[in-house]
């Protein structure tokens, strides 16, 4: 045997522990999901039975039906997607143009604004929670969509990555257009947006991503049971101590899917968002 | 009206129009909020919030003579000690393990990333049920194998290191999709140069992959510390601070002083500040031995 083909052979045999240890891993995160996903079909009885199944013995969608009896999930579900829907669609306007200025104007406080905008990516939410809540509320948005959604709109980091986008395309192409007669917000609409278009995706789905999963500010700036998101309306609910655990389950299950369906679809663009800002820092 | 948009169109001028909402937005909620969490935290402000009374370092004072703060930062410090050396060198040697494009370390990869995009809340009602004492198939399994009806999320002592768990169980895919993205912007020469010379992987590893991707190392570490010591959402899911504060983050602490019964916004803020400090003063220290190192 050859020193080479020695050493191909031991790698193999180190190859094995590790692919065991990668499946270990893989399993700690799907059978949590995989056993969550089966007991939102499973009957109460079965759920508090003794030992406990993995795979679901009958079959059954009461669980579902019991939720909406016991807190309003449809409603809860209506609020998410207003605060997803309403923080993406704006997140994606206002972050995209000022992405675009700095990408492609010249102007007097460019290098300013721009410290400024890369300073408060360095403010954690936490920490401005407080006064974020005084503010919001003597403006008179406390418990509105409004108060949801306005605070939420602006993110440093999708600047930057609309900015990063913007900067690769050519000039010429403004200047081709603005020959032509087109106007600068003619200009940025039809020729620059449409270019980057990968770009625009990935801010929708980490917006809608983020804030359908949003726990904090839901929680803070709103307060009647009418205005909760699923992501806090769920807590609450779990956190009076449920004995209803079917119900619990499933409210989980409907929080759950719409982003397994996204993920399932934009995979690429979830780690494109989320990985590509890794690699600039 | 026409003179109006002929004299916004001037591309110097239009700049300003595309930037006014981000920067309006930006000052509103984020940079007066700052400053705001800085002067509130000189005041003693009353739940009905209509006045506000002046009382100088009072609420700092009160801060390092409250017991549940001091434990709030000890949990914190807890938290942040499991989480990100795990985050930091864990996810890399998974990361370089998964780092070639077929299909086997593609599947792995969607999967580690899975629960990055699943909700705390989510999250937290899942391993809620999995270790429940009475339902959880965990806590099942170890009772048939004899070693007795553990309580996961109500044991002092125990629980924090489960929440910790919990919350490294959804946020290490991150860190290894990065680490995953780095290691594969490293040139391949390197690497074959490396298996000319008969090297092996161990020490391709340690000799290629963990040099050429430094950079990626350090914005992990830095943004994983920030984010260990905001610790929120899965506590306030699992445990919401308990059993007897033992899993009560300052995040946690923060939020229940500002917005429940007790409520008190001056010291909460004053609470912020520190926190913000210290976020400030870690990263401030890494980022100089990053730029040291290069």
């Amino acid at each position: 045997m050859s020193p080479k083909t020695a050493k191909k052979v031991r790698e193999n045999i180190y190859g094995i522990p590790v692919f065991i240890l990668l499946i270990i891993l893989a399993l700690l995160v799907l059978i949590p999901v995989v056993w969550m996903a089966f007991s939102a079909f499973k009957p109460e009885k079965e759920i508090i039975s003794w030992p406990p199944t993995f795979f679901p013995q009958t079959l059954t969608s009461q669980n579902f039906v019991d939720v909406q009896k016991r807190i309003n999930i449809l409603q809860y579900m209506l609020n998410s997607v207003i605060y997803a829907g309403g923080t993406t669609a704006l997140a994606v306007i206002v972050n995209s143009t000022a992405g675009y200025a700095y990408a492609f104007y010249n102007f007097k406080g460019k290098s300013g604004l721009f410290l400024l905008t890369l300073a408060t990516m360095m403010v954690p939410f936490q920490v401005i929670m407080v006064p974020l809540f005084l503010i919001v509320y003597k403006m008179g948005m406390y418990d509105s969509y409004w108060g949801l959604i306005i605070p939420r709109v602006v993110v440093a980091g999708s600047i930057f990555m609309m900015r990063a986008a913007f900067t690769g395309l050519p000039k010429e192409l403004a200047e081709a257009a603005r020959i032509d007669g087109l106007s600068e917000f003619g200009i940025f609409r039809k020729i620059m947006l449409p270019q980057v278009k990968p770009a625009i995706i990935t801010l929708t789905i980490l917006s809608i991503n983020g804030s359908w999963n949003d726990l904090l500010w839901p929680m803070i700036v709103t307060s009647s049971t009418e205005m909760r998101t699923l992501a806090n309306g769920l807590a609450l609910f779990i956190g009076q101590n449920t004995i209803e655990y079917g119900a619990a389950f499933a409210g989980a299950l409907i929080s759950l899917a719409p982003m397994l369906i996204l993920y399932i679809f934009g995979q690429k663009y979830f780690v494109e968002g989320m990985a590509g800002s890794g690699l600039k820092g | 009206m026409k003179g109006m948009i002929k004299y916004w169109n001037k591309p110097s001028r239009c700049a300003y129009l595309f930037l006014a909402p981000s920067i309006v937005l930006l000052m509103i909620f984020n940079v007066i909020p700052l400053a705001a969490a800085f002067g509130l935290s000189l005041f003693d402000v009353p739940m009905t919030l209509n006045s506000a009374e002046f009382v100088g370092w009072k609420n700092f004072i009160e801060a390092f003579h409250d017991d549940r703060f001091i434990n709030s930062l000890k949990v914190t410090a807890i938290f942040t000690l499991i989480e990100v050396p795990i985050q930091v060198a864990g996810a890399l040697v998974i990361a370089a393990f998964i780092t070639k494009n077929n299909l086997k370390n593609k599947l792995l990869r969607a999967i580690y990333f899975l629960p990055v995009i699943c909700s705390a809340t989510a999250v937290g009602i899942m391993w809620r049920m999995i270790l429940h004492s009475n339902i959880g198939f965990v806590t099942a399994t170890l009772r048939s194998m004899g070693l007795g009806k553990i309580n996961f999320l109500n044991t002092p002592g125990l629980t924090v290191f489960v929440v910790g768990f919990i919350s490294l169980w959804r946020s290490f895919g991150i860190s290894a999709i990065i680490y995953v993205t780095a290691i594969q912007q490293v040139s391949a020469s390197l690497y074959e140069a490396a298996e000319m010379d008969g090297a092996g992987k161990v020490r391709q590893f340690f000799h290629i992959t963990v040099p050429s991707i430094r950079p990626t190392f350090w914005y992990i570490l830095m943004t994983r510390f920030a984010g260990a010591l905001q610790i929120f959402d899965i506590i306030y899911i699992t445990t919401n601070g308990g059993p007897n504060y033992t899993t009560e983050s300052t995040v946690t602490y923060i939020y229940s002083r500002a917005f429940s019964s007790a409520s008190s916004m001056g010291y909460a803020s004053a609470m912020s500040v520190i926190l913000f400090t210290v976020i400030m003063a870690v990263t401030v220290f890494m980022y100089r031995k990053m730029n040291k190192e290069d």
